[in-house]
């Protein structure tokens, strides 16, 4: 899979291509327990493939490490969740920084980072999430700091303003958006709470998924078809005399 | 409800708020989302579920329902759903679909027969019970969610075809009690205002309405308009068990079941106090009424059917003795043993002065009913009397708007309709009804309990246009529009649905057809009727698009379409009639409703049904008592052979027939599979309408035509609809071109517009006093619920509603992200009770009342949040069959069952 594919499959299963990637304090504890658990949810370098086939590809050569400007990248020792000698990167130590000529991709001799990523902010390393029992921005406190210093900022991290309730003051609160969120720790790393109240994950541990069948009524718009065509369903129907079983069973 | 616990909650609403704000779409976003919708056809619809009326887009691909999503131009929702509304295209594609015919075989086993078979043997089941028993010995049970067409279909078949008012939606225990508060205190049926007065309003009330998660989305206007002027707007949830409604609100009054008739008393009895009530307003537009108190409480007058643990509380059916509080309350004295005289007349009233009526509501002071009222034994009294003392606050405060609001708690009441007139009584005590922002306001809990089953009148004793079968200029008009002789609408009123299930028992009606609905799951004393279903000489038809509990005790089922595959309209709370198009074919044999009436009309000839009956119990003028005489001949003078069929001359008449399908104009391409199946070239659902729509016409009900509600640019009308321009606010000459110029306010329905005189207790003259054009404000004194908590039943029962679930979960439930949701009802109690008697969360309990049990896992710490002695059971769940449990006590008036007050004891299993 490339990046632009997995890009794209990325996009349309978040129907919109949007999902708020703020959470509550539960789902946070959640997360770091499964991050405990499993290595899969390592936060990788740029352009790596989803976990199965990066661990396929990747022989662990440490180029990609040896090429990061910024010693952002380092290799998993024994004994750590991740497999061992493979390439991550802790973001609240030493965030990615995107490079504008993404040095680790080139360096990778077997696409295990895949070459096809040209444009760093298409990369999507991981997807910032915020827990708003904690961050102090969305306390009413004037922070902001992960929106002021987000490489993609206003697209990936965005602030808005409403009324706090308890003050004659009003909040400004930050947003990730998931379609420009690059995972690159910038936020993650820069976060002034003791323990970092935005923190890079893979999107999978957070991102849910609207339904097929819906569509936010104000996103799109869907004027009535004038030349309603009607057709035959298509797909397997209801088979005959279903419910027999309910039916003739059982008392009430 | 401590202030942290109401801010905490405020600020999770803001920071959800937050949370969907203004999010940008990226134009790769927008790209994929347009590829993965090619081909996709979109059409306007409403959603399948409450009375709030949502608008909703829908598109298919390949012959099924693909997506839907909120209408963003429909008024009501601007594009917003509930998270059952979410779910609309899913609803039709359970696994277990009927696609066929099922008939019970000798085994007792269902198996799949042909629609000619199932039509034969209902036509000869029918038939022999007809001929037996008359028009009386037959029944259909119909429905708050029968599309216009549909309900107009049955009820003339049944009306004009077979003679019989044994028709009766399951909308009577929904808003039986609200109609005959409208048509009492109005003369006509439905709200004066419209959705729109949340938006003008400073104060919403909410009396027994779970808004939260009953009226979801009118909910969330209402939390918009207190959110968005949170010092002024102020929200007041009067309920007998703490709910989601009460998380915004700025009081929550808990009250005892019963005793909000005491409460509204103590409210008007402060108005007159405090020199509020508005004597303009009431000289000009309003008389004061009364009736009588001795009306039993709609159980059986006899105990041959009830089980022997049943039979203390059915005794008080016939006489019951004063407890202290109705002592005080009905100005008589506590033990006093009061036989119910009025049973079989519950509904005659007449006019008392407002000396008298100020007398009927002077018992009602503060001490009295707070002491009465209070529901929370943890609730300290002063704080239940200044939270009483808030709310008469906020009614009388001059300049300020309120709008009250209720659904099932008010309507579902042993005195229901007494209760809604009392809704009334303080609006029209300070002139706050009828206008923007001021009024009271009954929300309906079906998608068209307004539009089909109150407008078109598919109930017992309706014809359409809040017209009445026991009237005779009623019956006469409906015959002229009908193309009807004379004399061939049975002028006695049929059997309410309560009482149908109760023939089933006692053998008085021996067939029956159930549609849209579940009766045998969803009517309180279950048991009863789940036996009688199933006596041999019972003969009972289902039509459902899934297996339910009433087709498991069916002897036939006729697999049915759903709601967007067939053409239909439904007509919401705020008076809003809207139209949708089939979107798609049903699956397998199942066709609509429509077709299942008129193909069963093609198999009656005149000579069949138009003939003389007995009628035991029928007098009305003009009629020798007892018969309804032939017409047979009256009908050959009007061109009619005796031959023709049912079809012919109710349905496929030659106007109708000028109705043709296709309707390329109207239609845009859609299917009808109804029209198709026909095959005559008409199209029944355009035609009926159109013709249903010249009883409204110029009668106060004005409709528009089919083909309008049907256009690109209309989202429904509010009727009246004159001129081509809808109603906001009925009875106010603003917006109201019904009200005679000059007027200002016209209580202009014409229903029991004249009645006697007399004082608080009795008439005194029987000459009938007209008030045409004005209101009635009633005196209604507070009575107690027949069953109350004692030493071994010691706990009250309610049941309703979830969010996530539909009535009796029979879509819902098949839906399975809603049934992961929420798998099963829970019996919701207060922790203090379970630990008296020995149960934890999770645990499996009985729940057992004097008519049955049921299990159910015991939740002490959830949505609902009974005070001590209370507990609240939600009723869609079939394995937690709450209704064998539940009481069929109903209002005397309405006949509407009172699901929300029985006494139940809960064990562990």
């Amino acid at each position: 899979m490339t990046a632009k594919s997995s890009r794209r499959e990325f996009l349309t299963r978040s129907a919109q291509g949007i999902a708020l990637a703020a959470t509550g304090g539960l789902v946070w504890s959640y997360l770091l327990q499964q991050q405990a658990q499993a290595a899969p949810h390592a936060i990788r370098p740029p352009g790596a493939h989803d976990e199965v086939d990066f661990n396929a590809k990747c022989i662990k050569c440490g180029q990609c490490v040896r090429d990061c400007p910024y010693d952002t990248l380092k290799l998993a020792p024994a004994g750590d969740s991740v497999a061992i000698g493979t390439p991550y990167f802790i973001p609240r130590e030493i965030p990615c920084y995107m490079c504008i000529d993404i040095p680790c991709v080139k360096a990778c001799p077997t696409g295990a980072l895949d070459p096809s990523l040209e444009v760093i902010e298409d990369s999507r390393m991981g997807l910032a999430v915020i827990d708003i029992e904690n961050c102090l921005s969305w306390q009413g406190l004037r922070c902001e700091i992960c929106h002021r210093e987000c490489p993609v900022q206003n697209k990936a991290i965005t602030v808005e303003h409403h009324p706090r309730k308890i003050s004659k003051h009003a909040m400004f609160v930050p947003l990730v958006h998931s379609d420009a969120c690059t995972g690159c720790g910038v936020c993650e790393k820069a976060c002034p709470t003791e323990v970092a109240a935005i923190r890079v994950v893979q999107p999978e541990l957070v991102q849910g998924k609207i339904g097929e069948h819906y569509r936010l009524g104000w996103t799109i718009d869907t004027p009535i078809t004038q030349d309603f065509k009607p057709q035959q369903r298509v797909d397997e129907q209801p088979a005959p005399a279903t419910g027999l079983d309910y039916l003739n069973q059982g008392d009430l | 409800m401590g202030q942290t616990r109401r801010e905490f909650l405020k600020t999770s609403v803001a920071a959800s708020a937050a949370a969907t704000v203004g999010l940008p779409i990226s134009q790769t976003a927008q790209a994929a989302t347009r590829d993965a919708e090619a081909g996709w056809q979109w059409d306007k619809s409403v959603c399948r579920f409450c009375g709030t009326g949502c608008g909703i887009m829908v598109a298919t691909k390949d012959g099924k329902i693909v997506a839907t999503k909120g209408d963003p131009d429909a008024p009501v929702n601007r594009g917003l759903n509930c998270i059952k509304g979410y779910f609309n295209g899913k609803i039709m594609y359970g696994k277990d679909r009927l696609t066929q015919p099922l008939m019970r075989m000798k085994d007792g086993k269902f198996q799949p027969v042909s629609w000619d078979q199932a039509l034969d043997e209902m036509e000869k089941q029918f038939k022999k019970t007809y001929k037996e028993m008359g028009p009386h010995g037959v029944a259909v049970f119909g429905s708050g969610q029968y599309t216009i067409p549909e309900g107009y279909t049955m009820a003339k078949l049944m009306k004009a075809g077979f003679r019989s008012n044994n028709i009766d939606p399951n909308a009577r225990h929904c808003m039986a009690s609200a109609v005959v508060g409208f048509i009492q205190t109005f003369g006509i049926d439905e709200p004066s205002g419209n959705y729109d007065d949340i938006e003008h309003t400073d104060t919403v009330v909410t009396w027994g309405a779970n808004m939260a998660e009953c009226h979801p989305i009118l909910w969330a206007r209402v939390s918009d308009r207190k959110l968005g002027d949170e010092e002024n707007v102020k929200l007041v949830n009067l309920t007998t068990c703490s709910n989601q409604t009460s998380d915004i609100a700025d009081s929550e009054i808990v009250f005892k079941p019963g005793t909000d008739l005491a409460i509204f008393n103590y409210v008007a009895r402060e108005i007159i106090k405090r020199d509020a009530v508005n004597k303009d307003f009431v000289e000009k537009h309003c008389v004061f009424a009364t009736g009588p108190y001795d009306i039993g409480y709609g159980m059986r007058g006899t105990s041959e059917y009830a089980y022997d643990a049943e039979k203390d509380t059915q005794a008080k059916e016939l006489k019951v003795t004063l407890d202290k509080y109705e002592a005080i309350a009905q100005r008589k004295k506590e033990g006093d043993v009061i036989e119910q005289k009025n049973r079989a007349k519950p509904v005659k009233h007449w006019q008392i002065s407002f000396d008298e009526f100020k007398r009927g509501v002077e018992p009602y002071t503060l001490d009295f009913v707070a002491e009465l009222s209070r529901g929370d034994a943890d609730e300290s009294l002063e704080s239940h009397k200044e939270k009483l003392k808030a709310l008469a606050d906020l009614y009388v405060e001059k300049n300020r708007k309120v709008v009250s609001f209720w659904t099932m708690g008010m309507n579902q009441h042993y005195r229901g309709s007494w209760v809604n007139e009392q809704a009334y009584m303080l609006h029209l005590l300070l002139g706050k009804q009828a206008e923007p922002g001021n009024g009271a306001f009954s929300l309906t809990g079906q998608p068209s309990a307004c539009g089909t089953a109150r407008e078109v009148g598919t109930f017992a004793h309706r014809l359409p246009a809040d017209m009445v079968v026991f009237n005779g200029k009623h019956r006469a008009r409906s015959e002229k529009i009908w193309n009807l002789p004379d004399k061939t609408l049975n002028p006695k009123v049929g059997s309410h649905i309560t009482k149908i299930l109760r023939s089933m028992e006692d053998g008085s009606i021996k067939w029956a057809w159930v549609q849209v609905n579940n009766p045998f799951q969803a009517s309180a004393n279950a048991n009863h009727w789940i036996a009688a279903a199933r006596k041999s000489d019972n003969f009972l038809v289902v039509s459902d698009p899934y297996p339910t509990v009433s087709a498991k005790v069916a002897d036939l089922i006729l697999p049915t379409a759903m709601i967007y595959e067939k053409w239909g309209l439904y007509g919401n709370a705020e008076r809003r009639t809207q139209g949708w198009r089939q979107q798609v074919n049903p699956p397998g044999e199942a066709m609509g409703d429509v077709w299942q009436g008129l193909e069963f009309a093609k198999r009656f000839k005149l000579k069949e049904v138009w003939g003389e009956h007995n009628v035991p119990g029928l007098k009305s003028e003009g009629f020798e008592d007892g018969k309804l005489p032939s017409v047979l001949d009256d009908a050959v003078a009007m061109g009619y052979s005796p031959e023709d069929t049912l079809y012919d001359v109710l349905f496929a008449t030659k106007d109708n027939k000028k109705v043709a399908w296709p309707d390329p104009a109207v239609a845009k391409g859609h299917g009808n599979h109804i029209a198709d199946k026909l095959g005559d070239g008409w199209f029944p659902e355009k035609a009926l309408f159109d013709e249903y729509r010249q009883f409204t016409v110029n009668f106060q009900h004005d409709l528009a035509d089919f083909d309008t509600y049907m256009r690109d640019d209309v989202r429904g009308l509010k009727w009246p609809v004159i001129d081509g321009k809808e109603t906001e606010w009925r009875f106010n000459e603003k917006y109201d071109p019904y009200v005679t110029k000059g007027a200002g306010f016209e209580f202009y329905g014409k229903a029991l517009k004249a009645t006697p005189t007399g004082d608080l207790d009795k008439p005194t003259s029987k000459e009938k006093k007209k008030l045409a054009g004005k209101a009635k404000i009633f005196f209604r004194p507070y009575a107690a619920p027949p069953e109350q908590p004692d030493d071994n039943y010691d706990l009250w029962l309610s049941t309703g509603r979830v969010l996530e679930h539909w009535h009796t979960g029979t879509m819902t439930r098949r839906v399975p992200e809603l049934h992961r949701a929420v798998p099963g009802a829970q019996v919701f109690m207060n922790p203090n009770d379970a630990d008296k008697r020995g149960l934890k969360r999770n645990d499996v309990v009985w729940i057992e009342s004097r008519r049955g049990k049921v299990k159910a896992v015991l939740e002490t710490d959830g949505r609902n949040r009974p005070a001590k002695g209370y507990t609240f059971v939600p009723f869609f769940d079939e394995s937690v069959m709450i209704n064998k449990v539940a009481l069929d006590v109903t209002c005397p008036m309405s006949k509407e069952e009172d699901f929300k007050k029985c006494a139940v004891k809960v064990y562990k299993a």
